[in-house]
């Protein structure tokens, strides 16, 4: 092998991971990011319409290059059958598996789904109750915000981006003014490190217990999913306390932070958090004494370390399956020094880790906002610093590429930028990289427990469709 | 559990939610939301406004619906979903949008993609702004709703899907 899928296949065999891969008009570009967090970029020239695919080497790229295949119309040699990501209708048998045998049969949900939902299509491949296979069709809620930020300038675009996703807006938001900083050789000062660290922890709180509510609700245990969607209320209640918004949307900006809370702010805060911390372990264990909720996770929908690191999952769900990998670990820009990633006791990679996974985290979380909720906040700037050189980005290139952990895991911001305007941006989002390994935790699992397979992941449609 | 379900009664007490009468059964959809509007569409069902105890139920099914609640500005994939979904009500029906996307207001994304508010394709009968609108605003709006009488009198109900004109059979009438 050589070439691109020589490097691509050096990087991988040595200690990187693949970390996206998009598209622009003449190039296609793998990004790999290094066990020190570190991203580097291998390209390859569109010949005659198409470039090599790495999907063998790299299975995690399938949906990138589905995705790049329909956005951009690059053949990849190699991926077959392309079936279509993006791109709807397709004829049925050309975006679906096909499954035969006696009794199967197809049943579809969506894009409208029974709950308070967002939209998608889904199509199980069943025999009686037990899932063969799963087809997921998404993309329903594509709003082209990525072409849309093309041309724009980088401030301007951060609209884009806070507005991908309203669950991840903070990561989203780090990750691309990550990237914009790169580009405008700016560093963030210490401040403004901790008060992005602040933002993307809060973020993670009210989503964990967001996820614990929902996977309550998964199973109809009311009084869990109750319990624990009140105390994602008071968690948005208090983001709104500290930023005027309930899901901190327009706190990171780039290059700066406006945020100024004095000492009975902070204060306020840090005593909430130890209230709805109190609370919610509280819940917790009442959860935990409930074997015939308990007994509803465990085995179910499971996603063990060899899948889930050929499928690229991130996260709690790979953490979840004893993968250690958590880019808190080396995130420069942010301050978690001396972080280590919370491993579970279980790594089962079951509906239950990834259950026990979140309060893991949550603990996690509560701490580190309290060590980081110490003392006031006030505004800051990023400061001039050297220019970042991504490897492998073309010369003339301005490149950054932003990669921070959020409540779902990895997520990686690609820009490319000129004179101060955005050319291409590509959000990898934690959600983008899961949802093949929901399809494939659902296969072999009961039709009836899809609904606490999909929660114990709870990924966002918004996040992949963009 | 026990201890669970005390927690939550004491929360409720303190919340001391006023008393209404009447319902209705809302479907919700999403034509192409960032999520936000969701988020806090579920906790306005959540205990601190608990939408279901003044007789606002989420139905699973828009055949089982008085009020269809948008979320997000259409995107052109969602469009026929959201027309569906609206032909298989019966009425009198209602349509909600909710989130300032599905009012029109600061749309982002690419024109190709995204077609423009929910007016566009439905009849609007009540706007929630807010970007998203908190659960308090949701469920404020909503009592609204279950106060209001559809407008027109005498709305025609258990009409056959599809076009009116094929069966006129089963109509009643309500005032
Ligand atoms: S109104 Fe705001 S919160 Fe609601 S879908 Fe639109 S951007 Fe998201």
């Amino acid at each position: 092998m050589s070439g691109y899928r020589g490097d691509v296949a050096d990087a991988l065999s040595g200690s990187a991971i693949f970390g996206a891969l998009y598209a622009t008009g003449p190039v296609v570009r793998t990004v790999l990011i290094g066990p020190d967090g570190s991203p580097g970029l291998i390209s390859a020239p569109v010949v005659e319409g198409s470039v090599p695919s790495i999907v063998d080497l790299a299975p995690a790229a399938g949906w990138d290059e589905r995705e790049a295949a329909d956005l951009y119309g690059v053949g990849f040699n190699g991926h077959s059958p392309m079936r279509p990501l993006v791109a709807h209708g397709a004829a049925l048998e050309d975006w679906t598996v096909r499954v035969s045998g006696h009794d199967a049969y197809q049943v579809a949900v969506g894009p409208i789904h029974a709950g308070v939902i967002e939209s998608g299509h889904f199509r199980f491949h069943v025999v009686g109750d037990r899932i063969l296979h799963l087809d997921a069709q998404l993309f329903y809620k594509h709003r082209g915000l990525q072409a849309a930020a093309e041309g724009r300038r980088l401030r301007e675009a951060m609209a884009l981006v806070a507005r991908t996703c309203a669950a991840c807006s903070v990561t989203n938001a780090i990750a691309y003014a990550d990237a914009c900083e790169q580009v405008l050789a700016l560093e963030p000062p210490s401040e403004l490190r901790r008060v992005r660290t602040i933002l993307v922890e809060l973020e993670r709180v009210w989503n964990h217990l967001n996820d614990v509510s929902a996977i309550c609700a998964g199973v109809g245990m009311a009084a869990g999913n109750a319990a624990f969607a009140a105390l994602t209320e008071r968690a948005r209640r208090l983001n709104d306390a500290l930023t005027g918004h309930r899901f901190l949307r327009g706190a990171v900006q780039v290059g700066a932070s406006d945020l100024d809370w004095d000492a009975s702010a902070v204060r306020r805060a840090a005593n909430e958090l130890d209230s709805v911390r109190t609370d919610a372990a509280r819940a917790w264990r009442e959860l935990a004494f409930n074997a015939s909720f308990q007994d509803r996770l465990a085995g179910v929908g499971v996603i063990d370390a060899g899948r889930a690191r050929a499928l690229g999952v991130v996260g709690p769900a790979a953490r979840a399956a004893g993968l250690d990998r958590d880019e808190r670990c080396h995130s420069g820009r942010l301050s978690y020094d001396g972080f280590a990633p919370a491993l579970p006791e279980r790594p089962d990679g079951d509906v239950r880790a990834r259950y026990e996974q979140r309060a893991l985290e949550l603990w996690q979380s509560f701490d580190l906002l309290g060590m980081l909720l110490d003392r006031p906040v006030t505004a800051s700037r990023a400061e001039p610093g050297p220019a970042v050189r991504i490897p492998g980005a073309g010369p003339g290139d301005e490149t950054g590429i932003g990669v921070v952990e959020g409540p779902r895991g990895r997520t990686v911001c690609i820009l490319e930028a000129r004179d101060g305007q955005v050319i291409r941006l590509q959000l990898r989002t934690a959600s983008f990289a899961n949802w093949p390994a929901v399809a494939a935790a659902a296969a072999g699992s009961l039709l009836p427990d899809f609904p606490l397979i999909n929660k114990s992941f709870e990924l966002c449609y918004a996040c992949v469709d963009r | 559990m026990f201890t669970l379900l005390r927690d939550l009664r004491r929360l409720r007490r303190q919340l001391d939610l006023p008393h209404r009468t009447g319902s209705l059964a809302i479907r919700h959809c999403d034509v192409g939301s960032c999520n936000g509007c969701e988020h806090e569409l579920t906790l306005a069902s959540g205990p601190h406004y608990d939408l279901s105890r003044f007789g606002l139920g989420m139905v699973a099914s828009p055949r089982h619906a008085d009020v269809l609640l948008v979320t997000g500005a259409i995107t052109s994939r969602m469009s026929t979903a959201l027309r569906r979904a609206y032909e298989a009500m019966p009425e009198p029906r209602r349509v909600a949008a909710l989130g300032d996307c599905a009012l029109g207001i600061g749309l982002l994304g690419s024109p190709d993609d995204i077609l423009g508010p929910v007016e566009l394709v439905l009849p609007v009968d009540l706007q929630i702004p807010g970007c998203p609108p908190t659960p308090d605003a949701i469920a404020t709006a909503l009592f609204g709703l279950l106060a209001s009488r559809p407008a027109g009198q005498g709305v025609t109900v258990g009409r056959p899907l599809g076009s009116a004109d094929e069966q006129p059979t089963g109509e009643r009438r309500i005032d």
